[in-house]
């Protein structure tokens, strides 16, 4: 029951992000409308209530099947990017390698120099 | 046609076979991870490296196998949601961090983008070709509608995300190992941003406040481009 209960909250707040967004937000993803709700409505209540956390730690174990399908779809561009496949390849490629170091490294030293800061 | 290949049609046919198709490479992956692991062996990558052949000997179409595994594809939406749950749990560091999680963001952002867009414009790709490239880091439905919007091609766009979420599960976190990223914030915000949902998943393997950090990232690099480049095309295309 914990596991149903929880799903239909973060049905409802899906729910709710796909009303949004088709009033207000189109740019935004309806999920992503209904993820700052959620944050939301914890801030509000305070607290985590159990039906909700079984659902989310149950569904984010299954986080990397769930995506398996769509990833699959990769399958599908061979032909439309053969012409232009050196440039994609590579400009996707390198941009990917050095900004994952990049942004890992910023991010470590901003943290570490406001807890300096901090410190004294 | 004789009984065995009709029953073997027949099992083909049942709208079970692609879900239990899926599964079963899934945990398959799942093994194999487990014994090894090996970032090459995560469950996502063997799972495509298998499904992907046996979809070309079965004689199906991508088109096909999604509709077939959409009630999986379907639970993508509420698993989204509940990543509002470790973003809550980790709200005080979140916001302990804020500055550093904003400089990151603007600067990471921009970084990927332009980096991009350089090196396929210098190795010759069109205008069409660099608008669908320029939201790559994206989570699929958001790149999907910036390339769109900017005149690029949104089911190639998915496609390059797609391409980017399989370096993220192969290459992210030892990126980060070999250039000696430790904190889990700082590695959780490099998954998110860089490799949109797949580097989230990844770090929440890691840990739920690098998971925490991760799902920001994403949402944030997500929410920001969507709203700032097509400014930056607009503006761009008037000079």
């Amino acid at each position: 029951m914990l596991l149903i209960r929880g799903l239909s909250w973060l049905i409802l707040f899906q729910l709710i992000g796909t009303a949004l967004n088709v009033l207000f937000l189109p740019f935004l993803p309806s999920a992503i409308i209904g993820m700052v709700l959620l944050v939301v409505f914890l801030r509000f209540r305070g607290r985590v209530s159990d039906s909700i956390e079984t659902a989310s730690s149950g569904l984010l174990r299954f986080l990397p099947l769930l995506l398996t399908p769509p990833a699959t779809g990769i399958m599908m561009y061979g032909s439309e990017i053969a012409a232009d496949a050196a440039a994609i390849l590579v400009s996707l490629t390198v941009s990917f390698i050095l900004v994952v170091p990049l942004v890992g490294h910023l991010m470590q030293y901003l943290i570490k120099r406001q807890l300096r800061k901090e410190g004294v | 046609m004789n009984a065995l290949s009709m029953a073997w049609s027949a099992v083909v046919a049942h709208p079970l076979f692609l879900i239990g198709l899926t599964l079963g490479v899934y945990q398959l992956g799942q093994a194999l991870y487990e014994r090894t692991r090996m970032a090459l062996l995560h469950p996502l990558i063997v799972a495509i490296t298998l499904l992907i052949p046996a979809l070309w000997l079965l004689g199906l179409e991508y088109p096909a196998y999604r509709d077939a595994v959409f009630p999986l594809t379907m639970l993508l939406a509420p698993a989204t949601v509940a990543l509002g749950v470790p973003l809550y749990h980790n709200m005080r560091r979140i916001r302990q961090y804020f500055w550093p999680v904003m400089i990151t963001l603007m600067v990471g952002g921009v970084f990927v983008t332009v980096v991009t867009l350089l090196l396929a414009w210098l190795l010759g790709a069109d205008f069409a070709m660099l608008m669908t490239l320029a939201p790559k880091s994206l989570t699929t439905p958001i790149a999907m509608a910036v390339a769109e919007q900017v005149g690029g091609i949104a089911a190639l766009a998915a496609g390059f995300v797609m391409y980017t979420a399989v370096l993220g599960a192969l290459m992210g976190p030892w990126l980060l190992n070999v250039t000696g990223v430790t904190e889990p914030s700082a590695r959780g915000m490099a998954l998110g941003l860089a490799a949109h949902a797949v580097g989230t998943s990844r770090a929440l393997e890691e840990g739920d406040e690098t998971g925490a950090f991760a799902a920001l990232a994403m949402s944030l690099m997500g929410i920001v481009t969507a709203l700032l480049l097509p400014v930056c095309v607009a503006f761009w295309m008037m000079l």
